[in-house]
């Protein structure tokens, strides 16, 4: 296209607003982390990580499938980490392009999540010990999904995000019924229905951009 | 519908009015009232040869509808852009006139 066409006005009304529509639309894709970067790494972390836990510490302390003791927890962490650094990296490419009020937002909302799970670790690392194996590994898990599920509901209130606001409501949900449900199930219920959503909600947001 | 000799379309803004400053504006709305974007990531995602962004976002400034600030990311100088408060109205008042163009009975019922 040359600078001739480019100075040319449009004729019709319609196109013009479908072309204000389309440059809208590029620019917010720009400018938005890939929704699959910023959830499905956690959703797939949650999936695998969890159904192995579910397997080797199952209701009432069943082994339903005999996987050493450490591996669960390890497979979980490491997948955990690598979301970690995925997300970081997507949303702060994204911050590399664009200065003001949203960036610091972002930054504010990622150093949020970092603080408040430290917080909680410490706290789960004192108090794990005294506890029962099953019990400790609940408070553990329904302690973390508990957060997971405020700060994405804080998220959506932050930006305005319906979806990302209703998956809060929805892992906070779930996490309540899998902690009612008791020890083990807490495990199956989260990995599917809370690991499952996250996957979900990531490709319905990039369907959305697309 | 005729076009150019249209009075209503000939009213319209002459500063955006040009297909692509009506781009450059309508990409930089997305944005929130204080952000800016880099130069850069704007000309990708309006597919602009930097040369002919830089000739637009001038013609903008000069119309006071956008701030073109240049500043430094650590050593790496970097340019930013961003809609003013005036760009912004102008826009709306432009979308606006669009549909009212292509609607006219429901904006006399306003």
């Amino acid at each position: 296209m040359g600078t001739s066409d480019d100075d040319l006005p449009l004729g019709d009304p319609a196109e013009s607003l479908a072309l204000i529509e389309r440059e809208r639309a590029n620019l917010e894709r720009d400018i938005t982390p890939d929704p699959r970067l910023m959830l499905w790494p956690w959703g797939f972390a949650w999936l695998i990580g969890l159904t192995l836990i579910f397997l080797r510490y199952g209701p009432g302390g069943r082994i339903l499938v005999d996987l050493p003791g450490w591996l669960p927890l390890v497979t979980l962490m490491v997948l955990m980490i690598s979301a970690g650094i995925i997300t970081g990296t997507a949303g702060g490419r994204i911050s590399r392009h664009v200065s003001g009020p949203t960036s610091r937002q972002g930054l504010y909302y990622g150093v949020t999540w970092s603080v408040a799970f430290s917080g909680l670790s410490v706290l789960f690392s004192r108090l794990s010990n005294q506890l029962p194996e099953a019990e400790s590994g609940l408070l553990w898990a329904g302690g973390m999904v508990a957060l997971t599920g405020a700060l994405h509901m804080t998220g959506g209130a932050l930006w305005n995000d319906r979806g990302l606001f209703f998956l809060g409501v929805w892992t906070s949900l779930i996490n309540v019924i899998g902690i009612l449900v008791g020890t083990g199930w807490h495990s199956l219920i989260v990995a599917v229905a809370g690991g499952g959503g996250m996957i979900v909600a990531g490709t319905i947001g990039w369907l959305r951009l697309r | 519908m005729s076009e150019s000799t249209d009075p209503q379309i000939t009213e319209l803004d002459p500063v955006i009015h040009a297909q692509a400053r009506l781009r450059v504006v309508s990409a930089l709305s997305v944005l929130r009232d204080a952000d800016r974007i880099t130069f850069p990531r704007l000309q990708d995602s309006l597919r602009m040869s930097a040369g002919n962004l830089s000739v637009h976002l001038r013609k903008l400034e000069e119309a006071g509808y956008v701030e073109v600030t240049k500043t430094h990311h650590g050593r790496t100088p970097a340019t930013l852009v961003r809609l003013t408060r005036r760009g912004r109205l102008a826009f709306d008042d432009y979308t606006a006139a669009l549909r009212a163009l292509l609607d006219p009975e429901r904006t006399e019922d306003q």
